[in-house]
């Protein structure tokens, strides 16, 4: 699937993917991947923009920890952000209902 | 040239703060070097200059309304000032214009306070209202942003006019007006100039990201979309305006002096200023082409 399909999307699809616990950029990727079995083929750095828009919106929050002597920033999902995932959830079941009732 | 150089080189280009950049650089070196460890040769990253595009673009969006959201609480604040100290010299009488240190002072001052403040409302108004209009899109087009900008500009300098001329006033009539009321608007003056200055500040911050999305600027017309059928009658649309806000005045001054004369003479120089203010600005906060 191309990145443009995934366009208003992708904010969603992160802050579910950081539902499950605080991730890297990597493994935030990683898991989008795996997840819709490797569907989403993104270029992945498009993530980093949507990562630091989601964080000055307030919807997750980071820190930095040293990883192999690395160091890496770590995402996770704010309450305000947990509210924001409900709200889409319920807007896509909504959307994929409606589309579904007039494709089939 | 590496990857991380051509993005680091490319936010470096669109203006992308020191600290910005070092924070994304080390992301990014964080994980390609997650790809190297399971030996994924070509980094699944895309490509380097359109990620730090977007980026900057994203950037310069964002710090552009909050740049214009900052600037309105900051007129805000000066407003609330020029009102109630105006408000307790209406109280305690207004003194002569001939009363004070000197005559042309107190005239420009006067001046420089009514058309500073009104500028500063219907600019900071526009750019504020229409950062909070296109607040949900992570990217504004250049020329949007550049429109924003714009109204934030000229808003903030008529709101440090207007706060200058409050402390050109204060000082002009040091010798006659009382104490506490010279201290009450020259406070008020002195924090909201410094609140002005400060979002002076972040606008100027915000111009510094380059952004060069395409796309078309919109105008004062979407913004106030009765307004639309003026679109292509600049004179029609200042003439009424200047009627409006003269008429409004004559009536304001009138029953407020018991002249219709002076109101009369307020009326009308209003007008002229907002035309002038038409002709200056117009084209620059999107309210003509």
């Amino acid at each position: 699937m191309r990145a443009e399909a995934l366009k208003g999307h992708l904010d969603g699809l992160i802050l579910a993917t950081l539902k499950g616990g605080p991730a890297h950029g990597y493994a935030i990727a990683q898991a989008l991947r795996a997840r819709s079995d490797g569907a989403f083929d993104l270029p992945e750095g498009t993530l980093y923009p949507a990562l630091h828009r989601l964080e000055r919106g307030g919807l997750v929050s980071s820190v930095w920890s040293t990883e192999a002597g690395r160091r890496r920033r770590t995402y996770s999902l704010t309450r305000s952000g947990g509210r924001t995932l409900d709200e889409r959830r319920s807007e896509w079941r909504l959307l994929s209902s409606a589309i579904e009732s007039v494709l089939a | 040239m590496s990857w991380i150089a051509e993005f680091e080189e490319e936010l470096r280009r669109r203006g992308v703060r020191a600290a910005t950049r070092e924070r994304l650089v080390t992301e990014f070196s964080d994980h390609i070097a997650c790809e190297q460890e399971v030996r994924i040769e070509l980094t699944r990253l895309g490509a380097a200059r359109e990620i730090a595009g977007q980026y900057a673009e994203e950037l310069a969006s964002e710090e552009t309304r909050h740049a214009a959201l900052g600037a309105f609480a900051a007129l805000a604040l000066a407003a609330i000032g020029l009102v109630v100290s105006q408000a307790e010299l209406g109280r305690i009488g207004y003194p002569g214009f001939n009363h004070g240190a000197a005559t042309p002072l107190a005239l420009i001052a006067i001046v420089a306070m009514v058309i500073g403040a009104q500028v500063a409302l219907v600019c900071g108004t526009l750019a504020a209202w229409r950062a909070l209009r296109r607040r949900r899109e992570p990217s504004l087009p250049a020329a949007e942003i550049a429109l924003i900008q714009r109204r934030t500009t000229i808003a903030l300098a008529a709101g440090l006019t207007t706060t200058a001329a409050m402390l050109l006033y204060v000082v002009n009539f040091l010798s006659v007006l009382p104490a506490w009321w010279l201290a009450l608007s020259g406070a008020f003056a002195a924090v909201a100039s410094g609140a002005l200055v400060a979002a002076w500040r972040a606008n100027a911050d915000s111009s510094a990201t380059v952004s060069v999305a395409q796309g078309p600027a919109g105008d004062v017309f979407d913004d106030l979309p009765p307004l639309r059928l003026l679109r292509t009658h600049p004179l029609r649309l200042v003439t009424l305006t200047a009627l409006a806000t003269g008429g409004a005045m004559t009536l304001i001054v009138w029953h407020a002096e018991h002249s219709l004369i002076e109101g009369l003479e307020r009326g009308g120089f209003e007008a002229l200023a907002l035309a002038a203010c038409f002709a200056l600005f117009g084209r620059a906060i999107g309210a003509r082409r």
